[in-house]
């Protein structure tokens, strides 16, 4: 075992660990000020993959631009569903009980896994990795391709973003506050719910990005919602619930061991996450960090 | 009100008489309404009267007919140990999975049930040599007399009989009415001396052990068995009968698991759509009839609206 | 403090979204059209019901729509030709077995069928397998690759059109065994399949080349979406080769990861399937070149006027040329079509009866199935993939046809399996 082979795992794992942390953060983010576990989160993640499928076909599959272009528009054409669902759907249940809210969000992963298979059919999709992005990093016997580079740049700009909402504009004040307690917001004369619908769609355009950003390298088709979400509960459970450092921190964890378990433990890779899940929610069964910011 | 007590006497008996007359498919859908509806009720116990968000139900239903079936297979234990066995090797897991999720409340509970269920999943559908995989278990070798469709279905009607009732009896007993007290104001029921984490954990082992039995009851039908019977969506199924049939009311459960089962083998004989079409009934369902049909009906008639309680106001608490 | 919900609300979100979904119809492809329905050609003596379970929708239902396709060209070709005509009666299990199996009931017992097809899904193959064999009824098996299903499980009431793991191994080892590669590293989807594969490859290859080693295996969850990890540490290992076995849409992935980190140039690799054409064309250019694989169908290779045919009967139908799934639909119902003019009747038994030992011509070759165990011996193809200058996909180049009697295991070998 070289140092190169080992620093390039480490450096993989955290782009991982990055891309968990893109599709997760939206997640624990509705969580938290909601309160509503987004069942949909996986449906909106999908949807994002398929938009950018059809961005970058309709700007010609070689076009390099087309890339950049989903990567902008399919998270926003999410977002957009996400408002209407939060205005149109989700907000006649407020009032309702948790499991409630849950089921809405639940039939809505049964209607959009069915109605993406009505618009773009059932066979594999795919989109090209952007010219500038083809092929290897080397640097010092570390070999990245230069797609994770790019992960590796856009994850911390999500959370640098995410940070700058929270703690400089007004909205994402109160969210922090709602999250950490909303009776008080609501006694101070501030109508909690009204930031609702920015979170959701915030929420859904970070699934959108997540499947964006995702889409040069996975194969696009059916079920790939059901198979992001789980991990992504999982990282946002161990993270803390509704805490997005948690969840970064989480989400670069198992990153990290997982590519540290693809290298040491080929064999048994796919048990090492769930043996981390399982050790740290042992440690602590509340997550890493508490519910407040 | 008189007539709610008669109706499920009525049920029984009209269940009792049918089989001469029905198709064998129709006995068969029957006895697989009857297994399902004994998992649904289950659920219940602890969703709708423990007002604990148990997401991930279908768990124990699996081990409960992974253990049967791997006893029955790879064993020379005796039937009866089998059957025996399914059902505790849930309680157990239910044991183990309450123990950490007790310890939280409302979602928090419900996000760890869900993680710690597919970790279970995980284990099933990773131990091949023991489980098959994801290939499942095929064949299981139940007793020559459960081959008949009559004897399926009279089997699966009276477990399920049995179990509604000592379901029944449990929730009108004084421990029964401690957990809905639990459900409907934890922090009064605490400060009357009620120890809140160990009674939820009782009724999560209890909820457990019947989705067990109806885990063995499936194998009994079926004979077969495999991991997406302990998947997600599965458990996210019976929510939405228990959701459909009233999450209030004892028997609503039952008629959800009816109603949805029938209907998902009626629309999958039209479309290849039919999750659709379950997505548009939960949709309409959660926004129009949150309380289920049952609940509906109850409050219509009665007025009381049925064990209405508090339920989820403080699902957080 | 429940809000009281509105239609009003309701009806206004319904339109925006149908509005959108029609939008977004537009920009997406539309479902190919159906023609299929063998009715008004007449002249066939037999009629017949045939219960279709498949993944038509789910994370399988690429494989399933492919093979639905594959069937119905198969029964309007079977009609026109006079043969018997085929009444499909179609039902979905979403990829969950326990679905299959009471799909399979409610055909038998509510639609009195007692000929079944299907499924993509192994556990719901071996599932509906089982009830065939308790309630006599006729199981072909046109999509799962399960080596169980005629061999540990088989019996007399079901049969397999498709090849199975064992004769993918064996394939894959026939080749390999020929290349000077020594120590060699296996990988895949950590699932049934994907053990039974690399495992069947591993065993054959160590019988038919005593000197290879394995360096190490790794296992990735069904589903995974950043494979660089992977690739990562078997660069790190530096084997002679690589051999992978992955499910479908993963080898899909797995292709675009190779490509994306150029693995494919600094170390042969071996996929099974990786050069069929439904993991191919989702591609596009961006598949890796240079990469082998066995497959049961090449729509290209060997060049005859059967594959021609089929392959444009098929790209007419559904817009594409077809991978190996659309070819087992349509075997599937040639040799049952064919069994029944050969049994002169539509009885079940004797279907059975004509099936065994029935041979056909096929696309890849004359096709036997197998009288002991009911598994269609059919030649296989080997190529690797390579850049066309005038296709939008990678195709194969250096094919080979691998004779059925190379990779198929004895008689001996599958009834031992099932005396256990």
């Amino acid at each position: 075992m070289d140092a190169g082979a080992l620093g390039s795992q480490l450096v993989l794992g955290l782009s991982r660990g990055m891309l968990y942390f893109i599709v997760a953060a939206g997640l624990t983010l509705v969580f938290g000020v909601l309160r509503i576990i987004n069942f949909a989160h996986g449906s909106f993640y999908m949807l994002g993959a398929f938009l950018s499928f059809t961005v970058t076909e309709m700007m010609g599959k070689q076009n390099p631009n087309g890339f950049w272009l989903a990567l902008v528009v399919a998270p926003l054409v999410v977002a957009a569903f996400s408002i209407m669902i939060e205005r149109g759907l989700l907000r006649f249940v407020y009032g309702q009980e948790h499991l409630i809210q849950m089921l809405l969000t639940y039939s809505l992963v049964l209607i959009f896994g069915d109605l993406v298979k009505m618009v773009w059919g059932t066979e594999f999709k795919s989109v090209s990795v952007p010219g500038i992005f083809i092929g290897n990093l080397s640097l010092a016997g570390i070999i990245i391709p230069v797609y994770y580079v790019f992960m590796l740049v856009v994850g911390p700009l999500v959370a640098l973003g995410l940070w700058l909402f929270l703690t400089q504009t007004v909205t994402g004040k109160i969210c922090r506050a709602t999250a950490t307690d909303r009776q008080m917001v609501d006694v101070l004369g501030i109508n909690s719910t009204r930031v609702f619908g920015t979170v959701f769609a915030l929420g859904g355009w970070l699934a959108g990005l997540g499947g964006a950003l995702m889409a040069p390298m996975v194969n696009i088709g059916m079920g790939m919602d059901t198979s992001m979400v789980v991990y992504a509960f999982l990282v946002v459970v161990v993270g803390g619930l509704g805490n997005i450092w948690g969840t970064l921190i989480s989400a670069l964890i198992l990153g990290v061991a997982e590519a540290l378990g693809v290298l040491f433990l080929p064999n048994l890779a796919i048990v090492v996450p769930y043996v981390v899940i399982g050790i740290l929610l042992i440690i602590r069964p509340s997550g890493l960090l508490k519910s407040v910011w | 009100m008189q007539l709610r007590r008669i109706i499920p006497w009525i049920m029984l008996a009209v269940l009792l008489v049918l089989p001469p007359v029905l198709p064998r498919y129709y006995l068969y859908l029957l006895a697989s309404i009857f297994v399902i509806a004994l998992l649904a009720t289950s659920l219940n116990f602890i969703l709708g009267f423990g007002g604990l968000l148990q997401l991930h139900h279908a768990v124990f239903f699996g081990v409960g007919a992974y253990t049967f079936s791997i006893l029955l297979l790879k064993t020379p234990l005796p039937f009866v140990v089998a059957v025996v066995a399914g059902p505790v090797a849930a309680a157990f897991t239910a044991l183990l999975i309450g123990w950490f999720c007790v310890r939280s409340r409302g979602l928090y509970f419900g996000m760890l049930t869900l993680a710690l269920g597919q970790l279970v999943w995980a284990v099933i559908f990773r131990w091949s040599a023991l489980t098959g995989g994801d290939d499942g278990l095929h064949g299981i070798p139940v007793p020559e007399v459960f081959n008949s469709l009559k004897t399926a279905y009279y089997v699966t009607l009276t477990v399920l009989t049995v179990c509604l009732a000592v379901l029944y009896l449990i929730l009108k007993s004084p421990f029964g009415l401690t957990l809905m007290a639990t459900r409907d104001n934890p922090v009064r029921s605490e400060s009357v001396g009620i120890n809140i984490r160990r009674h939820r954990l009782a009724a999560f082992v209890i909820a457990g052990f019947f989705a067990g039995i109806a885990g063995v009851l499936f194998v009994l039908v079926e004979k077969s068995v495999s991991p997406s019977l302990l998947s997600w969506s599965k458990s996210a199924e019976i929510m939405i009968m228990c959701l459909l049939g009233g999450l209030t009311t004892f028997y609503g459960p039952a008629l959800g698991a009816g109603i949805i089962v029938f209907l998902s083998m009626k629309v999958g004989t039209y479309t290849e759509y039919w999750l659709l079409v379950l997505g548009i009934i939960l949709l309409v369902l959660v926004l129009v009839l949150p309380q289920g049909i049952l609940g509906f009906l109850a409050e219509k008639y009665s007025g009381r609206g049925g064990d209405k309680g508090g339920w989820g106001k403080d699902a957080s608490g | 403090m429940r809000k009281r919900f509105n239609l009003h609300y309701l009806a206004w979100t319904v339109i925006v979204m149908l509005v959108f979904g029609v939008l977004l119809t537009g920009c997406g492809q539309a479902t190919p059209p159906n023609n299929s329905g063998a009715a008004g050609s007449g002249g066939s003596k037999f009629k017949v019901k045939v219960g279709y379970i498949d993944s038509l929708s789910g994370p399988a239902a690429a494989y399933g729509k492919s093979t639905e396709a594959g069937i119905k060209i198969a029964i309007d070709e079977v009609a026109k030709a006079g043969g018997p005509t085929i009444e499909l009666v179609e039902r979905d299990d979403s990829f969950k077995p326990d679905l299959a199996e009471a799909s399979a009931k409610e055909l038998v017992m509510n639609q009195n069928i007692d000929i079944l097809v299907g499924t993509i899904n192994s556990a719901s193959a071996l599932a509906v397998s089982k009830y065939a064999k308790d309630n006599k009824v006729l199981f072909i098996n046109s999509d799962s690759m399960s080596e169980k299903i005629t061999g540990a499980q088989g019996h007399r009431y079901v049969f397999s059109i498709v090849g199975n793991t064992a004769m993918i191994g064996k394939a894959g080892a026939y080749q390999m065994s020929k290349m000077p590669y020594k120590r060699y590293w296996l990988a895949g989807s950590d699932y049934e399949f994907g053990h039974s594969v690399v495992n069947s490859v591993w065993t054959n290859l160590q019988q038919m080349k005593p000197d290879v080693q394995k360096i190490n295996e790794s296992w990735w969850r069904v589903g995974e979406s950043d494979f660089s990890s992977y690739i990562n540490a078997i660069r790190a290992a530096k084997p002679d080769a690589v051999y992978v076995g992955s499910g479908g849409g993963d080898t899909v992935a797995f292709l675009k990861a190779i490509n994306q980190s150029g693995l494919n140039k600094e170390v042969p690799i071996f996929i099974h399937a990786a050069t069929d054409h439904d993991s191919l064309r989702p591609l596009g250019q961006d598949a890796p070149e240079g990469v082998y694989g066995t497959a049961f169908y090449f729509n290209y290779f060997p060049d005859n006027a059967m594959t021609k045919s089929f392959g444009e009967a098929y790209k007419k139908v559904t817009g594409n040329y077809p991978g190996f799934a659309g070819l087992n639909g349509y075997l599937t119902i040639k040799f049952l079509a064919a069994a029944i003019d050969k049994a002169g009747s539509t009885d079940k038994e004797k279907i059975i009866d004509a099936l065994e030992g029935l041979s056909l011509d096929t696309p890849v070759g004359k096709g036997t199935i197998r009288k002991e165990d009911h598994q269609l011996m059919l030649p296989m193809v080997f190529g690797k993939t390579v850049k066309s200058a005038n296709l939008p996909y990678l195709i194969t180049t250096d094919n080979v046809l691998i004779p059925a009697d190379k990779i198929m295991p004895s008689v001996e070998e599958v009834l031992k399996t099932r005396k256990k």
